[in-house]
């Protein structure tokens, strides 16, 4: 199987310049099969929905709504896009959808995917439990005919 | 059939066929999980990831036309403005929170670390930019 290609990180960046693929080090937190997974959830649900989704994965310390928020409000496109802000350590799952994106996904259906990724997640389960919400915002959120006539 | 040979068919070929599957399926040194396994409950000490859709109009491999701008081995290919200063190696930075905007996303992995972890809230919410006011935020919130 592919195995993370191995290269010692020297400093190939300028300023002008952005460092060459190999000295960034992967993150080894998916695998290779996880990210492909996570990559087509967040692009075919985004593509679907015309919505922006992005997930963040890490720490959001003491006040976790607040710390989504402003990442929400840091990505591009605040009012379109929904943010999946998930803290393994902390076992909180935040998700924050932007002005517009809001009347499309109401916060009933965001809490009944949160529902179903924190059952995933208790399993044991982060993909596939991420690839679920984002299957079931999409599918609230629908195909709108703006987004139809892209493809 | 002596006594032997039935003690060998019938006794020691099973056993045999037994062992050699229990020893396929637990004996380690099969197939290595890449990643990490998480249990909830376990600390989560690796790096922040922010993950974002690929653009919509990313050249891929199949595009041909536009796809010479390809830096490094991606599966995708970049946007020509990866040298900018802007794009791939400003995502690094935590200074400049702006660096993932539009332009020059080339891999999906935006913010490796937008704040490292031990910053903790406070050094963010100091250089975040403030909520816009494009209306109230919705979403929900759930514990495992």
């Amino acid at each position: 199987m592919t195995r993370v290609l191995d290269a010692d990180a020297h400093d190939t960046g300028t300023v002008d310049t952005a460092p060459n693929r190999a000295d960034e080090g992967y993150d080894n937190v998916f695998s290779y099969r996880e990210l492909a997974r996570l990559d087509e959830a967040l692009t075919m649900s985004s593509r679907e929905t015309g919505l922006r989704f992005t997930l963040w994965i890490g720490d959001l310390g003491p006040k976790t709504r607040i710390r989504a928020e402003e990442l929400h409000a840091r990505g591009g496109h605040p009012a379109d896009s929904v943010l999946l802000a998930v803290s393994p350590g902390q076992r909180v799952i935040e998700v924050v959808t932007g002005a517009s994106a809001a009347r499309r996904l109401p916060d009933r259906a965001c809490a009944l995917a949160v529902l179903s990724m924190t059952n995933s997640f208790a399993a044991g389960d982060l993909v596939g439990g991420i690839v679920n919400g984002l299957r079931q915002l999409s599918d609230q959120a629908g195909h709108p005919r703006s987004s139809r006539a892209a493809h | 059939m002596t006594v032997v040979e039935t003690l060998l068919v019938f006794l020691v070929a099973p056993l045999a066929v037994y062992l050699l599957l229990w020893a396929l399926t637990y004996l380690p040194g099969g197939r290595r999980r890449q990643g990490v396994r998480y249990r909830p409950g376990q600390a989560w000490d690796h790096e922040p990831v922010w993950y974002e859709p690929q653009p919509t109009g990313a050249p891929t491999h199949a595009a041909g036309e536009g796809d010479t701008q390809a830096v490094g081995s991606s599966l995708y290919g970049e946007p020509a403005a990866i040298g900018s200063g802007d794009g791939h190696g400003g995502a690094h930075g935590g200074g400049h929170g702006g660096g993932h905007g539009s332009s020059a996303v080339g891999s999906h992995v935006i913010a490796g670390s937008a704040s490292g972890a031990s910053h903790g809230a406070t050094a963010v919410s100091a250089g975040a930019p403030a909520p816009a006011a494009g209306g109230p935020l919705g979403g929900a919130r759930g514990t495992w």
